[in-house]
């Protein structure tokens, strides 16, 4: 007899459920099935299980108030309700290295990923045109054999397989990784708008540390930023904030001084002790400034910049051409300012300079990174306590993944399969990421939600929600020490869904040709129970040294769009509820207020008081912002915290499709964007577009604050305050 | 001596990130309003963090403030209520009673701090969002006005956990949702009574001012300014 597991079970109950239910007929009270509890669980008492949040690359740990419920369930092709363990909310995890028991806005409505309303609950198969969002339900089995099919059709011409996802670290990309080289297919491409890929080239030829770096603000006595917005949605803000908050009071002592340098007051920036505005892309050519003046002052000599020195041209000859003045003329920061800041960065230490975001997003990214990494090495503050460090790594994949514009230059593939990447939304229109996907002649996604991507697939393959998953994370970056988390699912899958990683290892073993060698592990969870490799040792000496580059020269950063015609410098930046648009689904972050403007539910352009008055505009005003590559229109928000020569825009909003809460609501600042890209590592300068700006209309009421609206005002005053 | 709740927020760690804003919607089942009624001004957010620009660029300041209700000793929401809906608790806290409130809003136009939000319509979570909801604290209806309540739930089972283990409640047991989530440890809750809890020494702080102190409300919930360079640490 076969053994009575969950899933044979439920079978059983569903068919016997619906069978009395049609002889019942009619009422759909009588349909539905109820699906018996197999967990033990005691009504209204929570119990806590560990998870991983998804949503961004830092990895942080959680816990999730797990008690039961009646759930709406879709399992076996079939709807019903049973009672289970539910996920009520996430805190942070108390022990985890990053998470320290808190856990950031983003984190706390990572919930809702798994209760949206529009979740795919089985898989799909387009039956429509590509494009047009038209899906069909069908079952596991049809849609495995058709993925086979298709994957077994390419095992020829292996070569013609393609994986695009994000940059992530962990088992799951290297379970990827190792299915695609067992096939014989080329490394996954990745894709994510605000990616580091600079920053990390950058350390790898300052201190030979492909990665992200780690700052120990709890310790430091000097912070000086330059453009990170890392207390809000750069590289590991959770952890920066706990650290943050460690700095700013109960550590004793005199109280350290924070420095924000930035063309548009972010986030960060409003916390900073002095906070000066910069001409966008010579952030670099400051911290060369100050380089100089230390090295001149004879505060440091010249050889403590070290490796990293050695990477800027004339760093030996103590930057001649870098005066005060001439920064000045560079930089719009004046001369006695950055003598001032020189001598305190140089005195005050531990000091420690950052630099990530808009400032790297340049042609000039490279650069810039470099300088300030040659500060920091300057005033001796790499590796040391209240410095910058490197987390110890565990092997890092061999093969480093494509760039999505590597994948766009070649010809498409035959088959592709999308895990977590949305690149027809989150890259320029000037890239045509659409043309080029409708040449694909198969798609698969793994996603839970039909996106501007999704939407050309040919088949959906949902995965699991991640609190119905086995999670992990590797961060990069955030702590000390090495850190990895596992996690088991916090609750049963509600749907018709299955982990991604288990359903390519299902369709590596039923290829005709089989992956060799087969993989090793039958399921997710048995991967992730194999003994990890051991982190590698903290490397004092270079852990992946560069061959020797010839040092980089400063250079000024170049812009796309002529002055004359386009007056504006355009700043996108990752917005704090929405992200890279990746979050504009979940309504609890699209009604949060932007800490900022308090605009919910909205898209707005950011310009200075001086250049709306010239332009005749008024704080609401609909205005047309317009690149050489494409136009917006957006309302706008007069800001005291941008320069007259800019314009800033969240991104986040514009989505074409993603779910009911998205849809069609603002306008999306990658899409105008100048393909433009950082030379060394392709990335693309997102902050390198120049645009012009007309003014269409007064306000259509699309803008929407909190501010000023907690009293119920009358319909023709409609989103204004 | 019974406990008199209260909270301090330190205004040199607040980050402006919000974080707990989304934790106080996702502990006490606040609505969503969606586009539309947040575009006539009925999105609700117990807590929200104001922010005060000073200046012009280049030289530009922004200084955050989480605002959520001040459980004023002198509430006047209070002495406006018709049915004793708003009222003060032994402990010290403004508790709105849902069921006796027949939604004048009198109390929410008392309210010096804006912290007090009405019900237009019955809350709706579209399926399945309803599975999020925390079992512990009750959905409000249509007609009844709503507002921070420093989490009573929790202050509640952690009492009670407390007294389950014949114990007594230490300083730290009970952490409302904004005060557990907050990333920089901006917010501390504690029982003011107790002279030894932190956040009873941190009310006595000389950075410690009170939200329009001057209206005579007496708020529970202090404010601790923003320190300059080179300040020595107060915490």
């Amino acid at each position: 007899m076969t053994p009575m597991d969950r899933r044979r079970f439920f079978k059983i109950t569903a068919i016997t459920g619906t069978t009395a239910a049609l002889a019942s007929c009619g009422n759909p009270e009588n349909q539905i099935v109820r699906f018996i509890p197999d967990e033990e669980l005691t009504p209204g008492v929570a119990v806590w299980k560990p998870s991983v949040c998804p949503l961004c690359a830092a990895g942080c740990g959680v816990t999730a108030r797990v008690m039961d419920g009646d759930a709406e369930v879709f399992r076996s092709g079939q709807p019903g309700v049973t009672r289970m363990g539910l996920v009520r909310k996430l805190e942070g995890d108390p022990e985890h290295p990053l998470s320290k028991g808190r856990l950031c806005v983003r984190g706390q409505a990572a919930v809702q990923v798994t209760y949206h309303p529009d979740r795919l609950v089985a898989p799909q198969r387009r039956s429509g045109d590509r494009g047009s969002g038209q899906f069909t339900e069908i079952t596991w089995d049809e849609a495995l054999s058709v993925l086979v099919e298709r994957l077994d059709a390419t095992a020829a011409a292996p070569a013609q397989l393609a994986v695009l996802s994000r940059p992530r670290r962990g088992r799951r990309h290297e379970l990827v990784a190792e299915f695609l080289r067992r096939f014989g297919a080329p490394a996954p491409v990745s894709f994510e708008i605000f990616d580091d890929a600079v920053l990390r080239r950058a350390n790898d030829l300052s201190f030979g540390r492909h990665q992200l770096p780690t700052f120990d603000l709890a310790r430091t006595s000097y912070l000086l930023n330059f453009g990170a917005d890392l207390l809000g949605t750069w590289n590991s803000p959770l952890a920066h904030s706990v650290a943050y908050g460690a700095m700013r009071q109960g550590r004793g002592g005199s109280r350290p001084k924070f420095v924000q340098v930035e063309p548009r007051m972010s986030q960060t920036g409003a916390s900073a002790d002095e906070w000066l505005a910069v001409r966008p892309g010579t952030e670099g050519a400051l911290a060369l400034g100050l380089a100089h003046v230390v090295m001149k002052a004879g505060l440091r000599p010249a050889d403590g910049g070290g490796r990293a020195g050695a990477q800027i041209e004339g760093w030996s000859g103590g930057l001649p051409a870098f005066t005060p003045e001439a920064v000045e003329k560079e930089t719009g920061v004046s001369a006695e300012r950055i003598e001032r800041l020189a001598r305190e960065f140089a005195s005050y230490g531990p000091a420690v300079a950052v630099i990530g975001g808009a400032p790297l997003a340049q042609t000039n990214g490279l650069a810039q990174a470099l300088a300030v990494n040659a500060l920091n090495a300057l005033v001796g503050s790499v590796g040391v306590e209240g410095g910058v460090s490197f987390m110890p790594q565990g092997p890092v994949p061999a093969a480093p993944a494509r760039t999505l514009r590597e994948a766009l230059a070649a010809a498409p593939p035959q088959v592709l399969l999308l895990d977590d990447a949305n690149p027809v939304f989150a890259a320029p229109a000037a890239w045509k990421v659409r043309d080029w996907l409708r040449q694909v002649p198969f798609i698969a996604s793994f996603g839970s939600f039909i996106d501007e991507t999704s939407a050309l697939a040919d088949l959906i393959l949902p995965d699991h929600s991640f609190l119905e998953s086995w999670v992990e994370s590797a961060p990069e970056s955030g702590a000390a020490t090495a850190v990895a988390t596992v996690a088991g699912p916090a609750m049963r899958p509600l749907y018709d869904t299955r982990s991604m990683p288990d359903v390519l290892l299902d369709a590596g073993r039923r290829l005709k040709t089989p992956l060799a060698p087969a993989l090793p592990w039958q399921t997710f969870e048995e991967m992730l129970q194999a003994p990890a490799a051991e982190p590698a040792p903290v490397a004092a000496a270079p852990a992946r040294s560069t061959a020797a580059a010839a040092p980089t020269a400063w250079r000024a950063p170049e812009l796309d769009g002529s002055a004359g015609e386009y007056p504006f410098q355009f700043m996108p930046y990752p917005s704090q509820a929405l992200f890279d648009g990746s979050l504009a689904h979940l309504p609890w972050l699209q009604e949060l207020p932007d800490p900022l403007t308090t605009a919910m539910w909205s898209s707005w352009v950011e310009l200075n008081v001086r250049t709306a008055e010239t332009l005749g505009i008024a704080d609401g005003d609909v205005v047309e912002v317009a690149s050489a590559h494409g136009s917006l229109r957006a309302p706008v928000v007069i800001s005291p915290g941008i320069g007259p020569d800019a314009a800033a825009m969240p991104v986040g909003q514009g989505h074409e499709t993603f779910t009911r809460y998205a849809s069609g609501r603002g306008a999306n600042p990658l899409a105008i964007l100048a393909p433009v890209a950082e030379p060394s590592t392709g990335q693309l300068a997102w902050a390198a577009t120049r645009v012009k700006i007309t003014r269409i209309s007064g306000a259509d009421g699309s803008l929407i604050l909190f501010a000023g609206a907690t009293r119920e005002r009358p319909d023709h005053t409609r989103g204004r305050g | 001596m019974a406990h008199r709740w209260g909270m301090v927020v330190d205004l040199d760690k607040c980050t402006g990130c919000e974080a707990c804003v989304t934790a106080c919607h996702a502990e006490n089942n606040i609505p969503t309003a969606g586009a539309t009624e947040a575009g006539r001004g009925r999105a609700m957010h117990w807590l929200r963090v104001e922010r005060y620009w000073e200046g012009d660029f280049p030289d530009v300041k922004v200084k955050f403030k989480p605002v959520m209700c001040q459980h004023c000793d002198n509430a006047p929401c209070e002495a406006v209520c018709p049915t004793y809906a708003s009222h003060q608790t032994d402990e010290g806290l403004n508790a709105q009673v849902y069921n006796r409130c027949i939604g004048t809003r009198y109390c929410a136009n008392a309210c010096s701090y804006n912290v007090r939000f009405f019900n237009f319509f019955n809350p709706q979570w579209e399926k399945p969002l309803q599975l999020q909801l925390n079992p512990d604290v009750s959905v409000r209806e249509v007609g009844v006005m709503e507002k921070c309540t420093f989490c009573v739930q929790r202050i509640k089972s952690g009492k009670s956990a407390a007294k389950a283990d014949g114990r007594e409640l230490k300083d730290g047991d009970i952490q409302p949702a904004c005060v557990q989530s907050c990333p920089a440890g901006a917010i501390i809750f504690g029982d003011l009574n107790d002279h030894e809890s932190r956040a009873a020494r941190l009310t006595h702080s000389p950075r410690g001012t009170k939200l329009l102190e001057d209206e005579g409300t007496e708020p529970k919930v202090t404010y601790l300014q923003r320190q300059s360079w080179n300040e020595p640490d107060t915490q």
